[in-house]
């Protein structure tokens, strides 16, 4: 064997040699038979270049200089070709990944937080509120009971399960990558090949069988030996690969067990917080609910089934959170705030007293809304809007009318079908039905008949594949074939129909025909109960979902025929842009606020109207409480959404006028880009009877807050508990704001901090005075012990309120109006004396 | 000693008005007379008129913005301080003045 040729280099790539450079890295080594070995001479680490894990483990950071020596037959042209790689081809491997974390960019933590050195992990919350626990990482990579303990006798049969596997799922990738998107999808792609086919990872594997290791096991150790390796690399990019891995062996242990690792699920002990790359349906309902306190998804679609789900029980869930497998760790106690956002670790001492009076805020703030859940939601000037809740559970019929919803919008049945081998008997579904119609107390009840298609795993129906499932053979299309499915089903909500207001809705229809059949179907179900001499709702109303805008042109049509409509906006919108909603590239097409789809909302219901038809909406944009005022200018006639936030969204419309949400409306329509909808909605003014601009409630006296960051949180989350505010974080930004120009410490012992921002309903005063002085970076450096905070809703004209505040801007700099403010024993009194004095 | 001011802050809700009431308490004190216009959230307030400002012997800028009408004291003394340095110590204004 001859000597070894070398050579050295030093690392150019600013974020190191991470997985993709490597990828090419390894591809070139391996067209060549000599071993090439990689030194690191900052670490010392030494990597085979053939293997992608090792080169990754090696660390190869911006700058090290790393030693590379060939020795085999046919070194000199491993050589050559590794060190014009090196030195032309890799500087250029590097081109940054597109796309990322919009939503999460610029996001800041609340102040109090900040000052306390805390860094949160940013998501987007999807179902709110916010609780603490300990993290359990959901990631299939636990391997169901049952089988952790099966032993493997004969280590030759395991070893031909993992080649299997691993042949699979490098077939798989391969096929992905000659239909991938985009020059990004396909590096990342690479990237995930290289690691399925790595030397390292076989020969890891193959070491773990010999040693007794079933296949499944011997992935897992596998695995976590190659993710805790990339843990501890200084580089985050490197960092993130440890979630690649995890995505491979995931994919292993797919191959390996199958089915029978779908059904996997975390057992919890204790409140915790699960972690998941995302979850599906059935996974979530396995969690044990009394220990399930909040989830975190890295997944950032925010309509798939398990977050609907999540909101309609209440679980704060943020996702979005990138790398969340590997930033938090296994046991570690986190909150997880699903009101702003973020999840941040619970151990330090300012975060446990954040959170205590974030209990108590969001409390009264319950309180507050849970007041105007009771009765109708009617607006300021006299419209009702009936609140209706989506629920797919007897569990979530009862969290609904407990929240006080008026009736049950959409009761999704297909739940009922999915993951089982046997679709429901006729009884099971009876039984069901009648149980939410006896809840429901005489309150409406829709029905929507079963949704399935391709992408709902339903074996019994026998579905293909299908390339689009979303524009396939699904809904009602699916009918005329599983006829006797259908017929149960209607016979079940029949049945049930005479202990209730139950209604009839078929989904995803689009013509007139289909109407016709589900009719006559319905007619037949009818027929068979009254040869059985069952009894039964002859009259029971019948609607259909308006999700596929054919339609949109047949409402005389359809109005002749049905009873009813609800508008499923999903899907209605991404069949009317033709734009994918979960294709992140295109699915900004699809917002449910671009003008033009507002446009086509406005047709349908003038025309259901028209033709004297109710029409409601049970789609997300119902559940987004920002819409609220362009869903009152519709005139819907009443909204479905998660039980979870109907207080809220009655409390709400009693705030606004619907006269004014007409123009809105309009103006909306008017716009040419949904930003400018955004903008509509912020600016809009319909707020309702103003309130005054102080009260007992916003006077703060012998508060503990301790700092100033405190303090402004304090005075802030006394806003929101008497609904002077929807948004503490704009309205806290907009205070900070301001005290950045320089502090609104007067001198004297006072700060009069303030802001001009529409994050508040109403002008307000907010009083606090602490127990012990607080720093406010003073104009004369000392310490205050009274603040008097004054937010004006910019309304551009010089207001009546605008006067108020000048005035006590004034009499601040009066000794005994200061004086009387510090003496004050009690809120009445305070507002009692600011009131005569600024009259 | 005859002397106007114009007090002005960025969003004129507070500062504006404060510094308009310290300048007008200590100038009393002191035994000026002093007119003070406010440029604030409800726009100008007090406006100084052209006799004012003419019969003035000096014009004191309390200000963090731009001036609405800075022309109005072209040909006049003007002393011009942050609003901060207003509150924080009117004396010494007052004290610059009379030197």
């Amino acid at each position: 064997m001859s000597t070894s040729l070398s050579f050295t280099f030093v690392c150019s790539l600013s974020n190191g040699i991470h997985a993709r450079p490597a990828s090419h890295l390894a591809e070139v080594a391996n067209t060549f038979a000599s071993e090439c070995i990689l030194t690191n001479l900052r670490n010392d680490a030494i990597a085979k270049v053939r293997s992608v894990l090792a080169i990754i483990s090696a660390d190869v950071r911006h700058g090290d200089c790393c030693f590379v020596q060939v020795s085999g037959p046919d070194e000199q042209f491993a050589h050559a070709a590794l060190q014009r790689f090196i030195g032309e081809v890799l500087p250029g491997c590097d081109v940054p990944l597109a796309g990322g974390d919009g939503f999460a960019r610029g996001r800041t933590l609340p102040r109090v937080l900040q000052a306390a050195g805390v860094t949160g992990s940013f998501g987007l919350p999807v179902s709110s509120g916010f609780a603490r626990g300990k993290v359990v990482i959901v990631s299939g990579m636990a391997l169901p009971r049952g089988l952790q303990a099966k032993p493997a006798p004969d280590p030759e049969k395991e070893l031909e399960r993992l080649k299997r596997a691993l042949t699979t799922v490098c077939g798989r990738i391969r096929d992905k990558l000659t239909h991938a998107i985009s020059p990004t999808a396909a590096a990342i792609l690479q990237a995930d090949l290289a690691i399925a086919s790595d030397v390292s990872l076989s020969e890891k594997l193959a070491e773990e069988v010999s040693q007794g290791q079933s296949a499944g096991q011997a992935v897992m150790e596998a695995g976590e030996f190659f993710i805790s390796v990339l843990r501890q690399s200084a580089s985050e990019y490197t960092r993130e690969r440890a979630s690649d891995i995890q995505e491979i062996c995931l994919q292993l242990l797919g191959e390996i067990y199958g089915a029978e690792l779908r059904v996997s699920a975390a057992d919890l002990h204790e409140p915790s917080v699960v972690v998941a790359e995302a979850l599906a349906p059935q996974q979530l309902l396995a969690l044990d609910r009394r220990y399930l306190k909040a989830i975190v998804l890295e997944h950032s679609g925010t309509t798939s089934h398990a977050v609907i789900l999540a909101r309609s029980l209440g679980i704060p869930l943020v996702v979005g959170v990138k790398n969340a497998r590997v930033l938090f760790s296994p046991g570690q106690e986190v909150v997880v705030d699903a009101n702003r956002g973020f999840v941040v670790s619970n151990s330090a001492n300012p975060v446990q007293r954040f959170y205590e009076h974030e209990v108590t805020t969001l409390e009264r703030r319950r309180e507050l809304v849970a007041r105007h859940a009771t009765g109708p939601a009617i607006t300021s000037d006299g419209k009702t809007l009936e609140v209706a809740a989506n629920a797919s559970s007897h569990e979530e019929v009862v969290q609904a009318f407990a929240n006080g919803a008026d009736a049950i919008g959409l009761f999704r049945t297909e739940m009922l079908f999915l993951e089982r081998e046997r679709p429901p008997s006729e009884d099971e579904q009876f039984a069901i039905y009648s149980e939410a119609a006896r809840t429901a107390a005489g309150r409406p009840v829709i029905i929507r008949t079963f949704d399935i298609g391709a992408d709902k795993p339903a074996p019994y129906l026998g579905l293909a594949q299908e390339e689009n499932p979303f524009l396939g053979y699904r809904g009602v299309r699916v009918y005329a074939e599983h006829k006797e499915l259908l017929q149960s089903q209607l016979r079940a909500i029949l049945r049930a129909s005479l202990l209730g207001c139950i209604q009839i809705m078929a989904p995803m229809v689009s013509s007139l025909e289909e109407v016709l059949e589900f009719k006559a179907a319905l007619s037949e179900a009818k027929q068979s109960l009254t040869i059985m001499s069952v009894a039964f709702q002859a009259d029971i109303p019948i609607g259909i979902m308006v999700e596929v805008p054919s339609v949109a042109f047949i409402f005389d049509q359809l109005c002749a025929e049905i009873d009813f409509f609800s508008i499923g906006t999903n899907d209605l919108s991404q069949y009317f842009f033709a734009a994918d909603r979960g294709n992140p590239k295109v699915a900004g097409l699809s917002k449910v606020r671009q003008p033009t789809f507002l446009r086509f909302l406005k047709q349908i219901v003038d025309q259901i109207h028209r033709a004297g038809k109710w029409v409601g909406m049970c789609g997300e944009m119902a559940a987004d409480i920002r819409y609220l005022p362009l869903l009152l200018g519709l005139g819907l006639d009443e909204i479905s959404l998660p039980a979870a936030q109907i207080p809220e969204c009655k409390r709400r419309i009693s705030k606004l006028l619907a006269a004014e949400c007409q123009n809105i409306l309009n103006r909306a329509i008017a716009c040419v880009h949904a930003v400018e909808v955004d903008d509509v909605l912020d600016r809009q003014q319909s707020l309702g009877a103003a309130q005054p601009l102080l009260s007992e409630e916003l006077v703060l006296l012998e508060s503990t807050s301790q700092s100033k960051e405190e303090v402004i949180q304090e005075i802030v989350d006394a806003f929101y508990v008497t609904g002077r505010t929807e948004d503490r974080h704009r309205l806290e930004e907009s205070l900070w704001a301001r005290e950045t120009v320089y502090s609104t410490g007067l001198g004297y012992g006072f700060a009069a901090p303030h802001c001009k921002t529409e994050a508040v309903t109403s002008d307000s005063i907010g009083i606090l005075r602490p127990n012990r002085p607080i720093d406010w970076g003073s104009v004369d450096g000392e310490p205050v012990g009274m603040i008097v905070l004054i937010a004006l809703r910019n309304q551009g004209s010089a207001s009546r309120h605008m006067q108020v505040f000048s005035m006590l801007a004034r009499k601040l700099m009066n000794d005994e109006f200061r004086a009387h403010l510090l003496a004050v024993k009690t809120a009445r009194e305070m507002v009692t004396y600011l009131a005569q004095q600024l009259e | 000693m005859k002397i106007v001011a114009v007090t002005a802050c960025p969003t004129g809700i507070a500062h504006t008005y404060m510094a308009a009431a310290r300048l007008e308490k200590i100038a009393k004190n002191l035994g000026h007379e002093i007119k003070v216009e406010t440029q604030g959230a409800m726009g100008v307030e007090n406006k100084l008129t052209e006799n004012d400002i003419r019969r003035a012997q000096i014009v004191i800028f309390a200000v963090d913005i731009e001036v609405e009408g800075r022309e109005r004291f072209n040909g006049v003394k003007v002393i011009q301080v942050s609003l901060q340095e207003a509150l924080k110590n009117p004396e010494g204004i007052f004290a610059k003045i009379q030197r």
